[in-house]
């Protein structure tokens, strides 16, 4: 199974985050993070709970708004201009943990929402596009049912399929498998390495070591609010630079 | 721990016979068992004593409350006294009624009156509980302050007094109508006695109208089926829906200039000696009479003058046939005075004495009251077109305001005080339906692109109505029993028509199985429609 890729992009930079600080009240969850990723790059983050990887990945689309520092997608500056804002995330796709799919909207309606109103296609190409997308994560037959009706596995490729539907240059997860059963996880995984080969440009919050050894350009080692260690797949897990990367690989290797 | 079959369990035995009891009781079938038998028992008795107290009642209020028309006594005679002369008024009534009618019409135009305020109430408290629930969830800090003292206010304050505020402190402390405000300039006046306001005017030629516009939509259906088969067959895309509806303004637009120009029903009777022959004589005459070269001229004319110049008509209250007239009037520029009669003769007499030099009303009601003047044949009727719709707007005349239509300060008031009180109630539960939408659905609504209006109307909303229909078809039944309250400002609803029936009939028993019958029939109503669209919406789970 081969995708289609993404557009392509005429930056040399499609992601650029520079010295990016956000606070929650006075907590300070980001302490200057700074980050530059090529189009068609794979990332794998990496982290103990609370270091600040979805808060970051989610900086990235605006779904939470940073107070100092820069964000540059695509060449468009995340500010508190809403036309940017807009422009960003139809660039950018999202894929949550909980999946959110809309419960009131049958698969295809959820995967086709966004395209009809946003990108203002016909109902019939959108359709279309929905069907095709539906096909290569492996359920066409579930496009008239009901999210609720799914399994978490197919929940999950469902949201992937919507989120592909917008023709982002850029996807996030975070955390995508963390929620599914395990036997669940391989057809999700699978899905991802095969975007990740067709050139999408992709940041992943996961803790799958298998995927990440695979198809990961770069590893990023976050903890509390900075990057702690940036490193291939390879001397990431076999070499670790930093004693913080060590201590977190002796804990997660234990299991 | 584990057991043999064969083993014999000793334990039976052993337990004392009041155990083995308790073990029966506490089983859960025969909980249910008995849980329902003693509620049964509980209705049985309820309803003996109950009906007994009916029948006690019944007999010692006599025979009397149950007299048929032939003199006997009967039961089944208990609601013929319905038949009878109501002998009272209606202040507010949407059908004909006076106090020769029966009780049973003076009762259906109580009926009416409470469906009135209750569908009214129903769609405002609709509108108004959304736009207050989200605005409480506003961003804006001044609108969720505004909406959150509105919730507060109005439900921490009971109904009937918000009902007696609004009719006594604000309603009624309103300026006379020869007073009446009128709010930047728009054909509305408000004054203590109600809110008058434009409406339409369905004139004799509306029914031709309405025929080609079923006309038109029978077209819709039939060019869609056309040009379906037509796609079959060639392939070829077309837009139905689009070629239906430009079809269909085509044959409405052609369907009011038909049954404007066919409508012949209404005239203007005029003396011969007049020279009007038509209504278009009707400019030439005016320039002869004020000298002037031209009808705009008339506008440096004093008042005094145009008073003197102007048309003296005599019409019918309330008649389209008038609104179409001096509508054509006012387009044309020509002065004229009204004079409006509640019944044809006066009318006819204030023409013939010389009040008014012409009377404006239907051709058969001219025809006939021609026919009782002095010399008919000195009196012309001409025709005068109508269009089938007119806007009737409401207008100062002296001390009066005439046209359009009129909400009584009952009314307003009932309506106003049921929609602000049941707004407030939906408010919050629109609110807590929103919050209920999980923060992850707003994120990927976001994420996709969409815009924060469409997150509202295509995700927020759909789904929080599942949550806010089933406490909202609370409030629609609350609202619908409460418009009952209107007695106390005399509203005359069902109930308050009911009490005045009840007072001057004494048939108490009657009146209340019959006004409760009835508000079971209207909540009824309104519950199957809402739980069917309920049922609708309702999430498909695995
Ligand atoms: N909305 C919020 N309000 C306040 N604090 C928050 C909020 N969201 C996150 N935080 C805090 O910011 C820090 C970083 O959170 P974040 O969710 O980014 O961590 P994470 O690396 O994704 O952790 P995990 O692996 O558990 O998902 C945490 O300490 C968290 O408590
Ligand atoms: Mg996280």
């Amino acid at each position: 199974m081969e995708f289609e890729g993404p557009a392509q992009s005429f930056v040399d930079e499609i992601i650029i985050a520079e010295n990016v600080h956000k606070w929650f009240g006075e907590f300070e969850a980001l302490r200057g993070v700074s980050l530059r990723v090529k189009p068609g790059e794979v990332i794998v983050i990496l982290g103990p709970s609370g270091s600040g990887k979805s808060t970051f990945i989610r900086c990235l689309n605006r779904l939470e708004e940073h107070q100092e520092g820069r964000i540059i997608m695509d060449g468009i500056e995340l500010s508190h201009d809403i036309r940017n804002i807009q422009e960003v995330r139809r660039e950018v796709g999202m894929v949550f943990q909980q999946f959110n799919l809309f419960p009131h909207l049958t698969v295809l309606d959820n995967i086709t929402l966004a395209p009809i109103n946003v990108r203002k296609w016909t109902r019939d190409h959108a359709e279309e596009i929905a069907m095709k997308w539906l096909t290569r994560v492996g359920i066409p037959e579930q496009a008239g049912k009901y999210p609720g009706q799914l399994s978490g596995g197919q929940q999950q490729r469902v949201a992937i399929a919507r989120t592909l539907s917008m023709q982002p240059k850029i996807l996030l997860f975070d955390e995508p498998t963390s929620a599914l059963d395990p036997e669940m996880i391989k057809e999700v995984l699978d899905v991802m390495r095969d975007l990740a080969k067709s050139g999408y440009t992709i940041l992943a919050v996961t803790h799958e070591m298998g995927f990440a050894r695979e198809v990961a350009d770069r590893i990023i080692f976050m903890d509390a609010g900075k990057i702690v260690e940036v490193n291939t797949p390879e001397e990431f897990y076999n070499n670790p630079k930093e004693e913080r990367t060590k201590l977190f690989l002796n804990q997660i290797l234990q299991h | 721990m584990t057991q043999t079959p064969a083993a014999p369990s000793p334990e039976p035995q052993a337990m004392p016979l009041w155990r083995r009891l308790l073990g029966y009781i506490f089983d859960v079938r025969v909980l249910g068992v008995l849980g329902q038998i003693g509620f049964i028992l509980l209705v049985v008795f309820a309803v003996r004593s109950i009906s007994s107290n009916f029948a006690d009642n019944a007999q010692r209020l006599g025979e009397s409350q149950f007299i048929c028309r032939d003199g006997s006594f009967s039961y089944r005679c208990a609601y013929d006294f319905m038949e009878s002369e109501s002998g009272f008024d209606i202040s507010d009534t949407m059908i004909d009624h006076t106090n020769t009618d029966p009780y049973w019409r003076t009762f259906y135009v109580g009926v009416l009156n409470t469906l009135k305020v209750a569908i009214f109430g129903v769609i405002l408290t609709t509108l108004l509980g959304t736009v207050m629930g989200v605005a409480r969830l506003s961003d804006n800090w001044l609108i969720s302050k505004i909406a959150l003292w509105y919730v507060e206010l109005m439900r921490n304050t009971p109904l009937l007094i918000q009902i007696f505020f609004i009719y006594f402190g604000v309603i009624l402390t309103a300026p006379e109508l020869n007073e009446a405000l009128q709010p930047l300039g728009l054909p509305l006046f408000i004054s203590r006695r109600g809110l008058n306001f434009p409406s339409l005017q369905f004139t004799s030629s509306s029914a031709i109208w309405i025929a080609f516009l079923v006309l038109g939509i029978i077209q819709i259906q039939v060019t869609s089926v056309i040009l379906g088969r037509r796609e079959e067959r060639t392939g070829q895309p077309s837009n139905r829906l689009q070629t239906g509806l430009i079809a269909f303004m085509l044959i409405a637009g052609l369907g009011w200039f038909v049954s404007s120009a066919v409508s012949d029903s209404q005239g203007l009777l005029v003396t011969k000696a007049s020279r009007i022959r038509e209504l278009g004589d009707m400019d030439k005459l005016m320039l002869q009479r004020t000298g002037a070269n031209h009808l705009d001229d008339l506008a440096a004319f004093s008042e005094e003058e145009l008073d003197a110049a102007a048309f003296q008509i005599c019409a019918l209250d309330d008649s389209s046939s008038e609104t179409n007239l001096t509508r054509q009037l006012r387009k044309m520029d020509i002065p004229y005075r009204i004079r409006r009669y509640e019944v044809p003769d006066k009318a006819a007499d204030n023409y013939a004495s010389g009040k008014c030099e012409m009377f404006v009303a239907s051709k058969t009601i001219l025809a006939a009251e021609r026919s009782t003047l002095e010399s008919p044949s000195s009196h012309l009727i001409i025709s005068v077109k109508e269009a089938p719709i007119v806007w009737s707007l409401p207008a100062r005349e002296g001390l009066n305001l005439v046209g359009g239509g009129r909400m009584r300060p009952e009314f307003v008031a009932l309506l106003l005080a049921l929609v602000l009180f049941y707004g407030s109630n939906l408010a919050e539960i629109v609110r807590a339906g929103i919050l209920a939408i999980s923060k992850g659905q707003n994120e990927a609504a976001r994420a996709l692109g969409l815009t924060e209006g469409q997150r509202l109307q295509l995700i927020v909303l759909p789904q929080a109505l599942r949550v806010i229909i089933p406490p909202g078809i609370g409030v629609a039944l609350s609202l619908a029993k409460d418009t009952s309250l209107g007695i106390a400002i005399g509203f005359p609803d069902m109930y308050a028509v009911s009490y005045t029936t009840m007072n001057q009939s004494g048939r108490v028993l009657q009146l209340f199985v019959l006004i409760m019958l009835m508000y079971m029939l209207i909540s009824l109503a309104f519950s199957v429609l809402l739980n069917w669209y309920n049922e609708k919406i309702k999430l498909v789970e695995r």
